[in-house]
């Protein structure tokens, strides 16, 4: 890919860079209480499931309400294999719940994406509220009750397991939209679907392959999170809010970039934890949430950002803070 | 036989308020063309006005629903030019960026709603709570024919505007086309943003009623979303006169379902069908335009 000097600089950059960041990430546990590892796993938690929403939501243009039923499903499936009667381990879970859930992504995508925009929103809105429903009815869900999964209070364990998903989910995102002819399709067909079909692209096939992507990702941190609460109920993981913050990380972060959905994450989780840890529920954040999409729509279309790496304006920051050195 | 003319009854009369809920919902879609998340989230506040004009004033929530009209009027004609100003606006994807801001604002409702007020449910008092009626073997609870007529006078009145007033001429005009409504004179951005009072208020009228009829807690916003979403796609989006039709329909379903299923099913079939409805005709099973 890389065939001029500047380019190979480039990209040796950001490998360092990112090899500095798990680094850093990686020696977290070692400096922080206990407390404040649960905030940070949950962060990544989020900012792997902001980067699953993006990938629909941001890259193909497509608005989703129904993340929701992929997380839901990811927690059912690692819970429901790991009771007593089946008993099978969690890792060995999380193959067949990624499986589930996009074989379900492409039975739902394959028709309701060849719909417009708007009825593509009501179609996966839809079909998590049924989604939900049918868990409060059914005896292998558990209904209302939930089910419990066998504890395991390793705090290091589940750090390091949501760390390795959200670095594997970003880089694996990363590098498929950026360098292969997928990322390439992807976003032609956001930028102009009937362009994008009439140079040859298979819109529906990309569109479902997207689809099916995002949802394994979602599905396979909500199988880790299952594990993590060691007891879900159908609100806990299908609920709207999931799909709610979700939406609102990724638009305020910034819609169709790569880190700024992690961005977008971090900053909602930690208001999220503070306004808990304040006023003892998290009632008053879905306001807040609200407000904050009206807002981010109405004055910061690009998200936060386009404040701080203005595309050639943060470049040009860096490389001159470089040459201090 | 008794039990099913009972059903139908029932059914009808959810229906007409139904489609009370759904015909701004419509109005809005054919002129902003923007789908309103917020629908769900108009008729619950609508509902708390009532009742708080009951408990504060004693006002009986079919008089004070003139009162929430005209209150839930203005407001959404304040509300209406943001909409209009992202919906026209230069961003990438317009429409989706419309959509998440009714989604964020809808948010703020729910959450404002919980916040406010607590999960717990409120019940709205009128005069006609509790009386029946007995027309051969069919009961009639004097409220919900009440609830029903008001709902229809509402409806009567929008197409009356929509076809009889050179206002109506002008929204069904940027409907049908905006660049040359705009050409022959009409303030499409005004026209809009009083469409958008107008749909407030319709649907925080039929949240009143709504609430009258049941009872009112922030989370029933959601659930009239979906039943405005479900009647606007098997209408067609944007087809008001084909409300009418899918309203009572919606309202048949969930009485019949209700009563022979079992009510635990009836949210689930709902989602189904509208589910199935937007996979097998997307463009709304009675055809479309204002």
């Amino acid at each position: 890919m890389a065939s001029n000097p500047g380019q190979v600089r480039g990209n040796l950059f950001r490998l360092a860079a990112i090899a500095v960041g798990l680094l850093a990430l990686g020696v977290v546990p070692a400096f922080i209480d206990p407390y404040s590892l649960r905030i940070v796993t949950g962060a990544l938690m989020w900012a792997g499931l902001a980067c699953a929403w993006n990938i629909v939501g941001g890259y193909a243009g497509y608005i989703s309400f129904g993340h929701s039923a992929f997380f839901g499903i990811g927690a059912y499936t690692t819970a429901i294999l790991m009771q007593a009667g089946i008993g099978m381990p969690f890792l060995a879970t999380l193959l067949p719940s990624v499986v589930i859930a996009m074989i379900v992504a492409a039975i739902i995508g394959g028709p309701t994406m060849r719909l417009r925009g708007a009825y593509f929103a009501i179609a996966t809105w839809a079909f998590a509220e049924m989604l939900m429903q049918l868990a409060t009815i059914l005896d292998i869900t558990g209904g209302t009750g939930g089910l419990s999964l066998p504890a395991y209070l390793n705090e290091f364990f589940f750090y390091y397991t949501m760390l390795a998903a959200a670095a594997a989910s970003f880089l694996g995102v990363w590098y498929l939209i950026e360098y292969t002819r997928f990322g390439f399709r992807l976003k032609a067909l956001r930028d102009h679907e009937p362009a994008a079909e009439a140079m040859g692209i298979r819109t529906n096939l990309v569109k479902v392959q997207a689809f099916a992507l995002s949802a394994a990702i979602t599905a396979l941190f909500g199988s880790v999170f299952a594990y993590w609460t060691t007891y879900i109920d159908p609100m806990s993981v299908m609920g709207p809010e999931i799909t709610d913050q979700m939406v609102v990380m990724v638009l305020l972060g910034g819609l169709g970039t790569i880190w700024g959905p992690a961005l977008g994450a971090v900053v909602l989780w930690i208001t999220n934890r503070y306004i808990w840890s304040t006023f003892g529920d998290t009632v008053v954040y879905l306001p807040v949430l609200g407000l904050i999409i009206a807002m981010v729509v109405l004055f910061l279309p690009n998200g936060l950002i386009s404040l701080i790496v203005g595309r050639r304006r943060g470049r040009e920051l860096i490389s001159r803070i470089l040459r201090k050195f | 036989m008794d039990l099913f003319l009972q059903t139908i009854m029932n059914g009808v009369l959810i229906g007409g308020i139904l489609i009370c809920l759904t015909i701004g919902f419509q109005l809005t879609f054919g002129v902003l063309h923007v789908i309103d998340f917020a629908v769900g989230g108009w008729a619950m506040l609508g509902g708390y006005a009532a009742y708080w004009l009951v408990a504060l004033a004693g006002i009986d929530p079919f008089i004070s629903i003139f009162l929430v009209f005209v209150l839930f009027a203005l407001i959404g004609r304040a509300v209406g030019p943001l909409i209009y100003h992202v919906r026209t606006s230069r961003y990438a994807r317009p429409d989706l960026m419309a959509l998440a801001f009714t989604f964020g604002l809808f948010l703020l409702m729910r959450g404002g709603a919980l916040w406010l007020w607590s999960y717990n449910s409120r019940n709205v008092e009128s005069v006609f709570s509790g009386e029946f009626l007995t027309v051969g073997p069919v009961t009639i609870p004097v409220l919900r024919l009440s609830a029903f007529l008001m709902a229809l006078l509402i409806s009567l009145g929008v197409f009356l505007l929509l076809y009889r007033t050179r206002f109506g001429m002008a929204v069904r005009a940027v409907a049908q086309n905006r660049d040359h409504a705009g050409l022959m004179g009409v303030d499409v951005k005004r026209v809009s943003a009083y469409v958008y009072g107008l749909y407030t208020g319709i649907t925080a009228s039929a949240g009143v009623l709504i609430a009258t009829i049941y009872s009112v807690n922030p989370s029933v916003g959601v659930r009239y979303t979906l039943f405005a979403f479900f009647v606007a796609v098997l209408a067609g989006l944007g087809s008001v006169g084909g409300v009418l039709i899918a309203g009572l329909a919606l309202g048949l379903m969930e009485s019949v379902v209700s009563t022979y299923v079992g009510t635990r099913y009836s949210l689930l079939v709902v989602f189904g069908v509208l589910f199935l409805v937007l996979l097998i005709a997307p463009k709304g099973v009675l055809g479309r335009g204002i």
